[in-house]
């Protein structure tokens, strides 16, 4: 653990604690929106099913402490599939260029850290890990690279496209310090796969629902 | 271009608004400088005020006001990487073509963010100071290092700005250009067989911190 996991350093108004002790009311509306009522049941797949259906797109535009909570856990979940995909491929070691080998030791660090630190801010509203199947994108180079390229610019668009829905500046502060970072990933993994490592003048934003949709066609999440 | 078109930007009015918002704006600054009439307002004079962290304009009191010097301070640093890279081309000394293709790109993006920063600043708009970028630009190696500087220090900057934004349309402006700042710092550090993303978060810096870094370089001459 580095010291940018150190919730006090991120932290200096006390604004990201208020949302972890906000969880209690957010997670009741949680309860709520999957219709489960005791904590015991919260199964990570019920609570990730409600998160990736479109019809139940929980990111409100109206900032408040509650959706701030929303939108580190959505940006958990996305964390939650680049790690996953990195560290199974790393596993996996099937990967031959040393490129994207390094690509891929490097960024599974960078989003294996991503995690811990939402988690580290979401304390006990913080999401559950779903299961993943890459099936061979994990273990077919040229379909990894390809695969890392579209989850690292959706990365870009969906940090893009909550960033200006965040409400506290500790938060805004976090989420803009990981944005970046999944930009310097999308550029890397662009210019290893011989395309433009900056397409547009300015990244467009993408919504939850372009996102969530695009993540659940990629069937990569099992539960 | 569809990235630069206002409405594409700006569907809440937001943007528009901080664009009309420059009269009293402009006021602020004239203040700041102790320059009594708009006829005096020499870019150079604006700039020397936005420069010296003394009198560091911004603000972490978000109001649609800071938003017009936070977009200004945006704009005085893509004005700088801008001018740089077309120095650079113009200059003549890159031979690479890798490093000319990111040149050559990365200039287009930068001028493009110059005019999107303009025409959301409108009338308030900071005029380009004049640079000269010699020191940096005598050979190819020295142009790639500065480039790295200039790009790690953009990402900074609007990190650090971001938070501070009040209004919703200009931080979706905003997170729109960052990311392509840090697109175009992998890039360059890749090229210079550099780690393209060096830390598992990036930095925020304070207008303070890049402004006298700025000054450090000596690019800016007026």
């Amino acid at each position: 653990m580095t010291s940018l996991l150190n919730l006090a350093a991120l932290d200096k108004s006390g604004a990201i604690e208020e949302t972890a002790e906000a969880a209690g009311a957010t997670r009741a509306d949680f309860f709520k929106r999957t219709g489960i009522a005791t904590a015991g049941l919260v199964a990570a797949g019920t609570m990730f099913d409600g998160l990736l259906s479109p019809a139940h797109a929980a990111i409100s535009s109206k900032p408040s402490k509650a959706n701030d909570v929303k939108i580190l856990n959505y940006a958990l979940t996305l964390e939650f599939l680049e790690a996953e995909f990195y560290n199974q491929a790393v596993t996996a070691n099937a990967l031959q260029m040393w490129q994207v080998k390094n690509f891929a030791l490097v960024v599974a660090g960078h989003e294996g850290a991503h995690v811990r630190l939402l988690q580290s801010v979401l304390g006990n509203a913080a999401v559950k890990k779903p299961t993943f199947d890459f099936g061979d994108a994990i273990t077919n180079e040229a379909k990894f690279v390809a695969t890392a390229q579209i989850l690292e610019d959706t990365g870009v668009a969906a940090y893009a496209g909550q960033g200006p829905n965040i409400f506290q500046r500790p938060v805004v502060k976090a989420a803009l310090s990981i944005h970046s970072v999944e930009a310097r990933h999308a550029s890397w993994i662009r210019l290893i796969a011989n395309q433009k490592p900056a397409p547009a003048v300015v990244d467009e934003p993408k919504t939850e629902k372009q996102v969530l949709g695009a993540v659940a066609g990629t069937g990569f999440i099992k539960g | 271009m569809n990235a630069l078109n206002l409405e594409v930007l700006d569907r809440d009015g937001a943007i528009l608004e901080t664009a009309e918002d420059a009269g009293a704006t402009r006021g602020d600054l004239i203040k700041r400088a102790g320059i009594a009439t708009v006829g005096f307002m020499a870019a150079g004079a604006m700039f020397e005020n936005l420069l010296s962290p003394a009198a560091a304009a911004i603000s972490t009191k978000k109001s649609a006001k800071n938003d017009v010097k936070i977009l200004n301070y945006a704009l005085t640093l893509e004005f700088l990487e801008a001018e740089f890279y077309k120095a650079a081309l113009a200059a003549n000394i890159i031979a690479n073509a890798w490093a000319k293709d990111f040149a050559t790109t990365v200039a287009s993006h930068e001028a493009d963010h110059v005019k999107l920063l303009q025409s959301v600043l409108g009338k308030a708009a900071v005029k380009k100071p004049s640079f000269d970028f010699s020191a940096a630009l005598t050979d190819e190696k020295t142009f790639m290092a500065t480039a790295q500087v200039l790009e790690d220090t953009g990402v900074a900057a609007y990190a650090g700005q971001g938070p501070n934004l009040s209004q919703k349309a200009v931080v979706v402006a905003a997170l729109g250009i960052h990311s392509v700042e840090a697109r175009h710092a992998a890039w360059i550090r890749f090229l210079n067989a550099d780690s393209p993303a060096p830390g598992i978060t990036d930095s925020p810096k304070r207008e303070s911190t890049v402004l006298s870094a700025v000054a450090d370089t000596g690019f800016i001459q007026s």
